[in-house]
């Protein structure tokens, strides 16, 4: 139960909330924290926030404070890979990744989480690259006090698949890559896309084992691919050839190769003519040309996943879809922009 | 108690079709029945324990009725016309009882439990399997004061409408200006314009069941009119 009194007769009393001031460009933040003891030289500052009144807090049994709240709902929302920290900041808890990974939000539990009266989570979109003690999710209880039954549901919502949030280490790959086309195979052109690849890869913290190039001929990239699967490796990239030319092999040799799973197309421009394979459990990539042009493609979005471990087929390559239409800006933001950040 | 997919399988078979409201049904009886401590209710020993009140009549309330075995003829199931998706579990013998609530969040949210289907029904129905009961309900401790004459088993009152000599049991007759009337001799009626009337082959019989003995005569009746 909440008791209204006038700011000049708090003195003595404790804050039953933090107090946020507000400087345009300069600061925002708790000017005074929960639990504070109002003294005389306290009231001028509180008047000038405009609080010419103040909470005084009764908690009745079955009622709980927006501090309480919010730690119930952060341990909850919290899963694998997530820290926290028991000190809310006006009525705030923030949720920070506990090491370097990808970031996976359970979106249905989120929005069950959102749809319970006066509780709330907002985050970072799921697989979002994150840092270790980066802020990916904050979340509060709205009103200042609130019944112990909605909170109490959102937690166990938010619970259900042992947390909301949870942040994946992506693994260390040992990665073949097998650039095709005889243009480049026979030298008439030099190779854009080894190094490119190799970034890409290397930015992620995996390793490239090795570099294998093909002509467009099935034989010899069954070959190539088998030569990386013998070597060890347990991520393949195969580029080029993905296209409806009939040079264009490269999909036939990944089926010959003994790919037990093959998924081409994916719903992302660019790279529209994407493959994600799948030879004895490890993931074979097939990257279209695009990837020569853009800086980002579908590729940014479905290799971090793959290193997290996630298993990409026909939904998840068809979900990019919403929010994977690339703007093409002429300074790319990615990933500061809405590039895959659909379901 | 069977499991969520055989029961599925069987309540929408007993109701004609499979729907999103066959699932609520189905998890909402679940439900309710673990939360009064009932753990299979269609069995003879639980099911005299259980009450249900239905506050709604949609393919949801067909599902509870399934699942729980409760029974309008047997006085264990109670419409109650609410209009409401919900149901109560009242366990007779503990007086435990709990008012399960199927949530409107859910309609909003089977997009996102199941944005691979198509179509809403498809989509709800795949959505309200996946998610979980905090989800999908919302549940209320509740008292039920159940009254002597609306408990099952013998009939426990029988009176005589003053205006029409109908005989009205268990209670449900009106007094009106010291009146003893039953419901239809008052103006809260849902029928009007009543008139007795003849109609075609009116002395038409089930087929003759001749020389059967009074001892045998319950199971035959049984047999032919397949109750089970």
């Amino acid at each position: 139960m909440l008791k209204k009194i006038k700011v000049e007769d708090a003195v003595g009393k404790k804050l039953a909330h933090d107090i946020t001031e507000i400087r345009p460009g300069e600061f925002k933040g708790a000017a005074f924290r929960t639990g504070h003891t109002v003294c005389n030289e306290d009231i001028c500052h509180l008047q000038k926030l405009g609080k010419n009144h103040l909470y005084l807090i009764d908690l009745a049994e079955d009622e709980v404070h927006e501090n309480q709240a919010a730690s119930i709902l952060a341990s909850n929302l919290a899963g694998d890979g997530i820290t926290w920290e028991d000190d809310p900041k006006e009525g705030k808890i923030g949720l920070h990744a506990d090491l370097d990974g990808l970031l996976v939000v359970d979106t249905a539990a989120l929005a069950a989480f959102n749809m319970v009266d006066e509780v709330m989570c907002a985050s970072l979109h799921s697989h979002t690259l994150v840092k270790k003690g980066e802020l990916v999710a904050a979340t509060r209880a709205i009103p200042l006090v609130m019944k112990r039954s909605p909170v109490e549901r959102a937690a166990a919502i938010a619970s259900q698949s042992g947390g909301v949030f949870s942040v994946k280490a992506l693994r260390k790959a040992k990665a073949g890559l097998v650039i095709t086309g005889s243009e480049v195979y026979h030298g008439l052109i030099e190779d854009k896309f080894a190094p490119k690849l190799i970034a890409k890869i290397s930015d992620l913290g995996s390793e490239v084992s090795g570099v294998v190039f093909a002509p467009d001929d099935d034989a010899l990239i069954v070959e190539a691919i088998r030569t990386h699967l013998d070597n060890g490796c347990d991520l393949l990239l195969v580029s080029g050839g993905m296209s409806v030319d009939p040079d264009d092999v490269t999909r036939k040799a990944i089926r010959m190769a003994g790919a037990d799973e093959v998924h081409y197309g994916a719903a992302a421009l660019p790279g529209a003519m994407f493959l994600v394979a799948y030879i004895d459990g490890v993931p074979l990539l097939g990257v279209p040309a695009c990837g020569l042009y853009h800086r980002i493609t579908v590729l940014d979005l479905v290799l971090p996943r793959i290193l997290a471990g996630k298993k990409i087929g026909k939904k998840e390559l068809a979900f990019i879809g919403h929010g994977g239409l690339c703007k093409d800006c002429p300074e790319c933001s990615y990933p500061h922009c809405p590039f895959g950040k659909g379901i | 108690m069977k499991s969520f997919a055989e029961l599925l399988n069987e309540s929408a078979a007993a109701h004609g079709h499979l729907c999103p409201g066959q699932v609520v049904g189905v998890r909402m009886a679940m439900l309710g029945c673990r939360l009064i401590g009932l753990n299979d209710p269609t069995r003879r020993d639980q099911i005299k324990k259980l009450l249900v009140y239905v506050e709604m009549d949609r393919c949801t309330a067909d599902a509870v009725a399934y699942v729980t075995g409760v029974k309008l003829g047997r006085r264990s199931l109670k419409f109650m016309d609410y209009g409401i998706m919900a149901a109560s579990f009242v366990n007779l013998e503990s007086g435990k009882a709990y008012r399960v609530i199927s949530t409107e969040e859910a309609r909003s949210l089977a997009g996102v439990y199941a944005p691979e289907m198509e179509g809403k029904s498809a989509q709800q129905l795949a959505a309200y399997i996946r998610m979980p009961d905090s989800v999908l309900f919302r549940v209320q401790k509740v008292k039920v004061n159940v009254e002597a004459c609306d408990l099952p088993g013998p009939t426990r009152s029988k009176v005589t409408c003053t205006r029409c000599g109908q005989v009205v049991r268990d209670c449900r007759e009106v007094v009106e200006n010291q009146q003893i009337l039953c419901k239809p001799c008052t103006q809260n009626c849902y029928f009007s314009h009543a008139k007795e009337v003849a109609w075609p082959d009116m002395n038409w019989t089930p087929s003759p069941v001749k020389h059967i003995s009074k001892k045998d005569y319950t199971q035959r009746a049984h047999n032919l009119l397949h109750i089970h």
